[in-house]
């Protein structure tokens, strides 16, 4: 009951019209820039998250939970129409999708897709709704050694961000770790690695480098690749009754093999969506119709994504721990707003936590609202010339960079991490692992710290605490199934694809 | 790349050295300080270097760099980017932005001087609405005060 009167509060607040013209906003633009061929989500929200940085945290995070909404939908869009996945989630996608959408039936393909987005992403909210305050309430139980735990077990996401080889994710993990020391040492204000020069020493910040590796090496990585969109016009997006009754079962299954997946910290909707593509094949009675354009091939892992984004929010909001790439950057967007989440959150923030998720219900319902009817001018969007967009990007990901701290050496920052994004993409070398830890990384030292001066530079005092040690442990377990997990998924997208791509 | 990473973590475990030869002359008793973290990664990162370079180098990625027309305009457009940021201080938004507006549409979408010109005017003038108008955001004016 507790939790529902919250939530009621939430909406008051959720559906005040700032609020509802920010989440609509953020829905808008997010599949704006979802739908440009290969900017996937993470790009997206980078490309996007400096407009928000005038607006009060509340309105702010509102529009960023809808960007990332409709970032998510926009790459359906891409997958469907020009068999681009943005990211390796929306690869099943296109297995079916884009057969469909060359059948004349992509209109079909795009309604389905947006009404198992909604379905999964709902029930996620929902579950998020009753399970995050439970996993808060142990908040009085949480001191820097099981802080540190918790950043530890958060590590264990860096094997499901890694693609094939571990080794390179790890690495990329130290990377991100080492950029993050960057600038004035917490303990005594000491600069660090700024080699005496001024700039360096309010460190790197995460926009500059968000807006780099994802958006600017994107926009070159998108240069050499040539995009063509499917020319028909989209008549159709509402999904027949035949199709409906093929789809709603491969929606629920979906759903469920994603949002279980889903709660656990290291499993990206990455893996998930292949689990439940095959999964959908092997129960199939005509398999042999998958790949050709089976619907249930695209209601399968539309659904079983959006089921894993939604449930992430629960590590997220309630543990700090993000799932994937995306919900990296909406962590550190959190963050530059001055809230951390985790444990404490729910009882610092209430009001906050509660408009927010209040704000994810509405964020779903409009997203289902501007997409179906949308879904024509959103194709048409697919078949700009990438002379025009391409340009467009690297112009608003360079004001962007500037824009948060008016400073030309964030757009410097952004411009290198650009290039070695570049170079580290072309050698396969995942890039979400590095993001992840440059997020955790102040975070990591902070509590290392707090405990090691706790325990007089014992580092036994991690396993003498029960929460600790029982967070150190879920860690290795995790580990261990994300690798089986991995690999598992690696070789599926190896098989349709050809590539190693990070998840 | 295990070089690259082996050269990263040795420039961590100086950096780390030296502040934490500054903890013990500044901090007395402290077990723990600013160049903890630094030290972990730097060594970190020298195992992962070696590991790349020698132990178990992962399987090589097949990668095709891109060559002729395509390179060319790769080159242009990072080139081009770079010029903006130099000039943007000093030229001020309207003037650079305009100007490598120019640039990129002709070096990303090979079109005419003509079109091109009128793609940047539409270009700057969008991000003008967005940037200073909307977020109001204090762009750099330069020499020409706009």
């Amino acid at each position: 009951v507790e939790v529902l009167t919250q939530l009621a509060g939430g909406f008051a607040a959720a559906l005040s019209p700032t609020n509802l013209f920010m989440a609509a906003l953020g829905a808008l633009l997010g599949t704006l820039v979802g739908v440009l061929p290969g900017l996937g989500p993470t790009a997206a929200i980078a490309i996007l998250f400096p407009l928000t940085t005038v607006l009060e945290p509340v309105p702010a995070i509102i529009m960023l939970a809808g960007i990332y909404y409709g970032a998510m939908y926009g790459g359906s869009t891409t997958a469907i129409l020009l068999n681009i996945p943005g990211e390796v989630a929306s690869v099943p996608t296109c297995l079916d999708g884009y057969p469909m959408a060359r059948q004349g039936r992509g209109g079909v393909a795009l309604g389905i897709a947006a009404i198992g987005s909604f379905f999964a992403g709902t029930l996620g909210v929902v579950a998020l709704t009753f399970f995050a305050p439970l996993l808060a309430d142990q908040a009085l139980r949480f001191g820097p050694p099981e802080y540190f735990g918790l950043m530890v077990l958060a590590f264990t996401v860096v094997a499901s961000l890694s693609s094939a080889s571990l080794l390179k994710g790890f690495a990329m993990a130290a990377v991100g770790y080492l950029a993050s020391l960057t600038g004035l040492g917490p303990s005594t204000a000491e600069p660090r690695f700024t080699f005496d020069w001024g700039p360096l020493m309010s460190g790197v910040d995460l926009i500059a480098l968000v807006v780099g590796l994802f958006a600017i090496s994107e926009v070159f990585l998108g240069l050499e690749e040539s995009r063509v969109a499917i020319a028909e016009k989209i008549r159709n997006v509402f999904p027949g009754w035949a199709d409906l009754r093929a789809a709603i079962p491969a929606i629920l299954r979906g759903t469920g093999i994603g949002f279980v997946l889903g709660l656990l910290p290291g499993c990206a909707p990455g893996v998930t969506v292949f689990m439940a593509y095959d999964a959908e094949r092997r129960i199939s009675r005509h398999p042999e119709r998958f790949g050709k354009g089976a619907i249930e091939g695209v209601a399968a892992p539309e659904s079983a994504n959006n089921a894993t984004s939604s449930a992430g929010f629960i590590p997220l909001l309630a543990l700090g721990i993000p799932g994937s790439a995306p919900l990296a950057v909406l962590l550190g967007g959190l963050m530059v707003y001055g809230l951390q989440p985790g444990p404490l959150l729910f009882q610092k923030n209430p009001e906050f936590v509660w408009t927010i998720i209040a704000s994810f219900y509405i964020g779903n319902v409009i997203l289902l609202v501007l997409n179906l009817p949308l879904v024509g001018l959103w194709a048409r969007l697919t078949r700009i010339p990438y002379g025009i967009l391409g340009p467009v990007i690297l112009m608003l990901s360079f004001l962007g960079a500037y824009s948060v701290r008016n400073s030309m050496f964030d757009v410097g920052v952004s411009l290198v991490f650009g290039a070695v994004g570049y170079f580290l993409r072309k050698y396969q070398w995942p890039l979400a692992p590095l993001l992840l830890a440059f997020i955790l990384g102040p975070l990591l030292e902070k509590y290392l710290i707090q405990s090691l001066s706790m325990s007089g530079g014992s580092p036994l005092i991690f396993v003498q605490r029960g929460l600790s040690l029982a967070l150190i442990l879920a860690a290795g377990v995790l580990l261990f199934t994300s690798l089986v997990l991995v690999r598992y998924t690696s070789r599926r997208v190896r098989e349709e694809t050809a590539e190693e791509l990070a998840l | 790349m295990g070089g690259v990473l082996f050269a990263l973590g040795l420039v961590a475990v100086i950096e780390g050295w030296r502040l934490y030869a500054l903890r013990t002359q500044m901090v007395a008793g402290a077990v723990v300080g600013d160049d903890t973290l630094p030290l972990i990664t730097g060594a970190a990162l020298i195992v992962f270097g070696i590991l790349v370079a020698v132990v178990a180098p992962p399987p090589p990625a097949k990668v095709t760099l891109p060559a002729g027309p395509v390179r060319a305009q790769m080159l242009l457009a990072g080139g081009l980017l770079v010029a903006y940021w130099l000039i943007l201080p000093y030229v001020g938004y309207t003037g650079s932005t305009a100007l490598i507006s120019v640039g990129l549409y002709r070096a990303m979408g090979n079109y005419r001087w003509l079109v091109a010109g009128l793609l940047a005017a539409v270009t700057t003038a969008l991000l003008f609405l967005m940037f200073r108008v909307w977020l109001h955001e204090p762009l750099p004016t330069g020499w020409l005060g706009f």
